[in-house]
C-alpha cells in the first residue's frame, strides 16, 4: 500500500450508556491524495466519524491516526484540517475576504502573504472579483466555493467535507461535483467526504466506505461497490437492484483472473439460472443481484422465465419497466429505441446472462 | 368535508357561480376581512386603554395647574417653560439617563453568560432551567426591591456580615442611594434581558464556531471573533429594553432611593400625587415619553448602520 495520510483504529463513538454506538470499532485507512467517500443512510454515523476527525468531537474509544501521528487528542483548533459544512458556515458578520482568511489569521500569516494566499484561493474557485462581497449576498453556489475556498486556502493536512451539496438545486449540484473533484486532484488533498448521495460517491470518490449501522459495510472503489457488492445492503444502498434469494447449485467455471466462478443457481420462484460469484460458495443459499439494466426484456418468443409487465416508467433516454414473474416484481431499464419496449399488460420473457448477475458472498439469515 | 365557518360571513355562495378567478378574489377579500376582524378587540383595547389616555396626558400638560390642586383649563407652554428653565429637572432628567444606562450596561453584562448557556444548552433541563431564570418574574418589584432593601440596608445581610467580619467599621451606604436603585434594578430586569437574548443567541448557527474552530481558533478567539460579534443584535436590543424598562420604573427608585434618588418617574408621582399638579406630571412624562422617542430612533439608527438589521 502507498503512503496512508489517515488511519482510523477502532475508532467508537457511544454517545449514552445502553444505546447502540453510532460508531462501532470502525477501521478504514485513507490513501495521500484520495478522495474518500462516507456513504450512507442517515444515522449510519458517518458525520459522526467526519466530526470526531475534524476533533469536533471526542471519540469513545479508539484512535485517529494523521501521517503516523495519533493526534486523537489534540483539540480541533490544532489538527489543521479544512472543514466545509453542510451550512457552508461562512461568517456573516464578514465579507467573502476576511472570511477566507480567517484560518490564516489564526495562523498569524503576515498580512502579505494573506492578502496573495487569499487572492489565489479565491481564483482556484473562479471567485476572485466577489473578494469585497458581503456573504450574505452570494448565492448558494458562490458561498460553497467560498467555504472550500476558507477551507483549502490553510493548507490542510485532510480536506473534510460534510454533506457539502445537499443545499444546492440538482443542476448546480452537478457542476459543483466536478469542480469539487478537479479542485481536489489538483490540489492533490487528501479528503474525506460525507454524503448520503450515492451519485455523488460513485462520480467523485477514490474510494467509497459505504457504512450502515455504525460500521463499514465495504470499502472499495466506486466499481467494487457497485458492481461487487459484498453485502446485500451495499447492493441495494448503491444503484438499483433486483435482489433475489437462490441456492448455489454448483460451479461450472473455475476461478478467473479475479478469482471468481459462474455459478448454477435454483432461483427461487424462477427456477435455474447462472450468475458469477467468489469460488466456494456450493450448496450455500445466497442472495442474486441484478441490476436492473441487466434483465434482459423480450416480448414474444425468448429465453428465460414469462412475465407480465405492470408499470413503465419513461424517462427519455430509458424506460424502466416492473415485471411481475410470480411472487417477484423486477426492475428492469432498457433503451428507448429497439422493439423491446413493452406497455403495461404485455406479457413478456425475462433473463439476464450469467455475467450480469452476482452471488453477494454474505451469508443470508435463517 | 367541513365549510368554515367564515365561508358564509363573505357570500361564497354568490362567488362561485362566478367562475375560479372570482371565486379566488372573494376568498382573499375575505381573509381581509377575517384578519381585520381578528385585529379588532386588541385594536379597541389599545385605543381605550393606551391611545385615549396618552391624548389626554399630553392635552393635560397644556393646561395650567396649582400646587393646590386647581387646573385651569387652557392652552400654555407655560409648564414646559418651567421644567426645562429649571437645573433641577436637568439634574433629575441626568439622574435618569445615568440610571437607565448603568443598569442596561451592567444587567446585560450579568445576564450575558446566563443567556449563552441556556440557548447553547442541550440539557433535558433545559426547559426547566429557562422557568427557573425568569422565575422572578411570579413576585412582583414591590416584593423584590423589599427584599434588596433587606440585603442593602444599613444593617442588612451585606452590612452586618461586613461589620461582624471586621472589615469595615461604619455602613456602607448601598441601600437609599443610586448605587441601591442600580443594584436593584438590575437583578430585577435580568430576567427579561435574558430572555430577549436568548432568542437572539438562538439564531447564531452554532457551525460557524466550529468552522472558526477548524480553521485554528481557540475557544476564546472562537467567543470574540465569532460568538460576541454576532450576538450584538440580541445584546443590544437587551440593552435597550432594559435602558426603557428602568427610566420608566417608579417603585424600585422609589423605594430603594429612600427619597433621596429623584428620576423623572419619582417626579411625575410626586407631582401627580403629593402635589396634585397635573398639568406638571403631565408635562414631565411628555418629556420622558420624547426621550423614549428620540433614544429609540437614534439606537435604532446605531444598529442600522452597524449592519446588525438582519
Amino acid at each position: 500500500m502507498t503512503d496512508v495520510k489517515l488511519d482510523l483504529v477502532d475508532l467508537t463513538k457511544q454517545y449514552a450508556p445502553g444505546i447502540a454506538p453510532a460508531v462501532d470499532k470502525l477501521n478504514m485507512q485513507v490513501e495521500e491524495g484520495h478522495l474518500v467517500a462516507l456513504l450512507g443512510p442517515s444515522g449510519c454515523g458517518k458525520t459522526t466519524t467526519l466530526r470526531m476527525v475534524s476533533g469536533l468531537m471526542d471519540p469513545s474509544a479508539g484512535a485517529i491516526v494523521v501521517d503516523g501521528r495519533d493526534i486523537t487528542r489534540v483539540p480541533v483548533h490544532k489538527r489543521g484540517m479544512g472543514m466545509v459544512f453542510q451550512s457552508y458556515a461562512l461568517f456573516p458578520h464578514m465579507n467573502v475576504a476576511d472570511n477566507v482568511s480567517f484560518g490564516l489569521q489564526m495562523r498569524k500569516v503576515s498580512k502579505a502573504q494573506q492578502k496573495r494566499r487569499v487572492a489565489e484561493a479565491l481564483d482556484m474557485v473562479q471567485l476572485g472579483h466577489l473578494a469585497d462581497r458581503q456573504v450574505k449576498a452570494l448565492s448558494g453556489g458562490q458561498q460553497q466555493r467560498i467555504a472550500l475556498a476558507r477551507a483549502l486556502v490553510v493548507e490542510p493536512t485532510l480536506l473534510l467535507l460534510d454533506e457539502p451539496l445537499s443545499n444546492l438545486d440538482a443542476k448546480l449540484r452537478e457542476t459543483m461535483r466536478t469542480e469539487i473533484r478537479a479542485i481536489q486532484q489538483r490540489t492533490q488533498a487528501t479528503t474525506l467526504f460525507v454524503t448520503h448521495d450515492q451519485d455523488e460517491a460513485l462520480d467523485m470518490a477514490d474510494r467509497i466506505a459505504i457504512m450502515n449501522g455504525g460500521l463499514i459495510e465495504q470499502f472499495g472503489s466506486p466499481t467494487e461497490v457497485y458492481e461487487r457488492p459484498s453485502t446485500r445492503f451495499v447492493a441495494h444502498f448503491v444503484g438499483r437492484a433486483n435482489l433475489l434469494a437462490a441456492k448455489v447449485v454448483e460451479k461450472v467455471t473455475d476461478a478467473n483472473a479475479a478469482g471468481e466462478v459462474r455459478y448454477r443457481l435454483d432461483v427461487a420462484g424462477l427456477g435455474a439460472a447462472g450468475a458469477l460469484g467468489r469460488a466456494g460458495l456450493e450448496g450455500t443459499t445466497r442472495t442474486v443481484l441484478v441490476r436492473p439494466h441487466r434483465l434482459v426484456i423480450e416480448k414474444g418468443e425468448g429465453s428465460g422465465v414469462t412475465g407480465t409487465v405492470e408499470a413503465t416508467s419513461y424517462t427519455g433516454d430509458a424506460v424502466t419497466m416492473q415485471v411481475r414473474v410470480g411472487e417477484h416484481l423486477l426492475s428492469a431499464e432498457t433503451h428507448t429505441l429497439g422493439d423491446h419496449v413493452a406497455r403495461p399488460g404485455d406479457s413478456v420473457r425475462v433473463s439476464w446472462a450469467p455475467e450480469g448477475a452476482l452471488v453477494i458472498p454474505e451469508a443470508t439469515e435463517g | 368535508m367541513t365549510v368554515p365557518a367564515t365561508a358564509t360571513l363573505a357570500g361564497v355562495d354568490a362567488a362561485h357561480l362566478r367562475g375560479p378567478g372570482a371565486q379566488e378574489r372573494a376568498a382573499r377579500r375575505r381573509d381581509a376581512r377575517v384578519r381585520w376582524a381578528l385585529l379588532l378587540p386588541g385594536f379597541l383595547g389599545l385605543i381605550v386603554s393606551f391611545v385615549f389616555p396618552l391624548i389626554y396626558m399630553i392635552r393635560m400638560s397644556f393646561n395650567r395647574g396649582e400646587p393646590n390642586g386647581v387646573v385651569h383649563d387652557g392652552f400654555t407652554f407655560e409648564t414646559y417653560a418651567q421644567a426645562l428653565s429649571d437645573p433641577y429637572y436637568w439634574q433629575v432628567t441626568g439622574n435618569t439617563f445615568y440610571m437607565g444606562i448603568i443598569t442596561a450596561v451592567l444587567c446585560v453584562a450579568a445576564s450575558y453568560p446566563i443567556a449563552l448557556f441556556l440557548a447553547r444548552s442541550e440539557s433535558k433541563w433545559k426547559g426547566v432551567l429557562i422557568a427557573l431564570a425568569i422565575a422572578p418574574l411570579l413576585t412582583s418589584a414591590v416584593v423584590r426591591t423589599f427584599g434588596w432593601m433587606v440585603i442593602l440596608g444599613n444593617q442588612g445581610l451585606i452590612n452586618t456580615t461586613l461589620t461582624s467580619m471586621g472589615l469595615i467599621d461604619t455602613p456602607i451606604q448601598l441601600a437609599n442611594s443610586m448605587t441601591g436603585v442600580i443594584i436593584g434594578l438590575v437583578e430585577i430586569f435580568m430576567p427579561y434581558a435574558i430572555l430577549v437574548m436568548i432568542s437572539g443567541f438562538g439564531r447564531i448557527n452554532p457551525q460557524l464556531e466550529e468552522a472558526a474552530g477548524s480553521l485554528g481558533a481557540s475557544k476564546a478567539r472562537v467567543f470574540g471573533k465569532i460568538t460576541l460579534p454576532l450576538s450584538m443584535p440580541g445584546v443590544l436590543m437587551a440593552a435597550l429594553m432594559v435602558f426603557v424598562l428602568s427610566i420608566s420604573t417608579f417603585i424600585t427608585p422609589r423605594l430603594l432611593g429612600g427619597g433621596i434618588v429623584q428620576v423623572l418617574a419619582t417626579e411625575v408621582y410626586d407631582q401627580a400625587t403629593g402635589l396634585l399638579n397635573w398639568p406638571f406630571a403631565a408635562a414631565l412624562s411628555t418629556i420622558l415619553l420624547v426621550l423614549f422617542g428620540a433614544v429609540i430612533a437614534i439606537y435604532g439608527a446605531v444598529i442600522k448602520k452597524l449592519g446588525f438589521n438582519s
